[in-house]
């Protein structure tokens, strides 16, 4: 067995050409192309992760925006149930204002009717009452228009203070108003009666009034005394009106 | 019969004797350059069928390198890629009759590991320095130095005895059984044949990559798995 030097030496030359021509036409065009697709992958895969962040992005802000919404329509429904709450409180106080005004107004309006209802019906029965009296007076006889109130007209001037009692009848004859015109008995009677009261001398000067149905009346600057049906009608048709 | 272990020249160049291993290494190189040319000329990156294959081919040749040398490997894969693909058209020419393949032929297999060799060598250098690459060879202590330099020749021996022994014996024993035994006898042996070469290929390649990577330096995870290749056939 022999080495043939030459032949060793050719396919030494020829393995290093074929590694030279296989590393520039096989080799590196395929690592080429490989390296071209990993990097077309990577980015790919950036794009897309770009894309995935900026659609995470916009879902986020989205989501933000649809938050805001949500709060501003809370915000707005609020301030509209409280602006509505304003509203009818305020109705309510203007509707409640109304009708106190009205309730005002009307109790004003029934007292009012009341009491011209008590003052008509006061006129009405102190008008039936005089009318009544009249009758019945007229179905007494005269002396008992006058006679029996001479007694009554003299306590009723007692109950005055002195010192009107003091004045009276001094500068002149004390007015004395009668239901009828009185006899000279009658006015002697009455005069001795007031000058016992007034524990000096009087003089009278009586007229005659027969609106006073029956019954005396004392007139003097200062004061007056009544005895008289006519009164005493006009006190209970006060009364009366006064109690309703 | 002639001395099947010795060379004709076919004819000459000049002074240079070119033998029939010599010209069945161009005819291959021939096409594996011209198959080159025509499989990258219009690559895209929607790979064909021919480019699939190709980048299957590139991807798998990195993915061994990486795992071998535990490194880059770009500055590997044009020489361990072509060693792999020359010694495996070199093996399957056997079935182009009349065609003896050009590792059967010790100097074929010898220029190969020369050149693995040689690139164990240079690599070594180029990564380590001159300094480093001869440090290498007092590892694990000076006393080993006599051994590794030994270590360094026969395991490129080993590498051309194991090739040539492989192609030779198979190119021989389908030559005996063919002269024997009549025309459609060897088939199954030049099956086995394919199986022998494709393996064949595969262990000049990867040896040849164990002896680098241990040139250049090693990750520390391959260094077991390195040396248990380097003991395999």
């Amino acid at each position: 067995m022999s080495i043939d030097w030459w032949t060793l030496g050719l396919q030494a030359v020829n393995l290093l050409v074929l590694v030279w021509i296989l590393a520039r036409f096989l080799f590196r065009p395929v690592a080429r192309i490989l390296a071209e697709r990993r990097e077309a992958a990577a980015a790919v895969l950036a794009d897309a992760e770009a894309a995935r962040a900026a659609a995470e992005a916009a879902r986020q802000e989205a989501e933000a925006e649809t938050a805001a919404l949500k709060a501003r329509r809370e915000a707005l429904l609020a301030e509209a149930r409280e602006a509505a709450g304003r509203e009818a409180e305020a109705l309510r106080a203007e509707a409640r204002a109304g009708i106190g005004r009205e309730r005002a107004e009307a109790e004003a309006q029934i007292a009012r009717l009341r009491e011209s209802g008590q003052e008509e019906a006061a006129g009405a029965a102190a008008a039936l009452a005089a009318d009544i009296a009249r009758r019945l007076m007229g179905r007494l006889p005269d002396s008992a228009r006058a006679a029996g109130f001479a007694a009554g007209l003299a306590e009723a001037l007692a109950d005055l203070p002195e010192a009107t009692r003091a004045g009276l009848g001094v500068a002149a004859p004390l007015r004395i108003r009668a239901a009828r015109a009185l006899s000279e008995e009658e006015r002697r009677d009455l005069r001795d009666r007031l000058a016992a009261v007034l524990e000096r001398p009087v003089t009278l000067d009586v007229a005659e009034d027969p609106s006073l149905l029956a019954g005396l009346e004392l007139e003097a600057p200062g004061a007056v005394v009544r005895n008289h049906l006519k009164a005493d009608l006009g006190r209970i048709a006060s009364e009366l009106a006064r109690h309703g | 019969m002639d001395n099947p272990l010795v060379l004709e020249p076919l004819f000459r160049l000049g002074p240079v004797p070119v033998t029939a291993p010599v010209v069945a290494t161009w005819a291959i190189m021939a096409g594996l350059a011209l198959f080159s040319v025509l499989a990258t000329r219009r690559l895209a990156l929607r790979p064909g069928r021919v480019q699939t294959v190709l980048e299957l081919f590139s991807a798998t040749l990195d993915g061994q390198i990486r795992a071998t040398m535990g490194r880059d490997p770009a500055p590997f894969r044009a020489l361990i890629g072509t060693i792999f693909l020359f010694v495996l058209a070199a093996n399957w020419s056997s079935l182009i009759p009349g065609v003896e393949p050009p590792t059967a032929a010790l100097e074929t297999d010898a220029a190969a590991a020369f050149v693995v060799f040689a690139a164990t060598t240079g690599y070594g250098i180029r990564y380590r320095g001159l300094g480093g690459y001869l440090r290498t060879f007092a590892e694990p202590s000076w006393v080993m130095i006599p051994l590794n330099i030994i270590e360094q020749v026969t395991r490129t021996v080993a590498l051309i005895v194991r090739l040539f022994g492989n192609v030779m014996s198979g190119v021989f024993v389908i030559g005996v059984v063919l002269s024997l035994a009549g025309l459609f006898v060897p088939i199954p042996l030049m099956a086995l044949d394919l199986l022998t070469g494709g393996v064949q290929a595969y262990i000049f390649a990867i040896l040849a990559t164990v002896f680098i990577g241990a040139a250049v330096g090693e990750s520390p995870s391959a260094a077991p798995r390195a040396k248990e290749e380097e003991q395999s056939p």
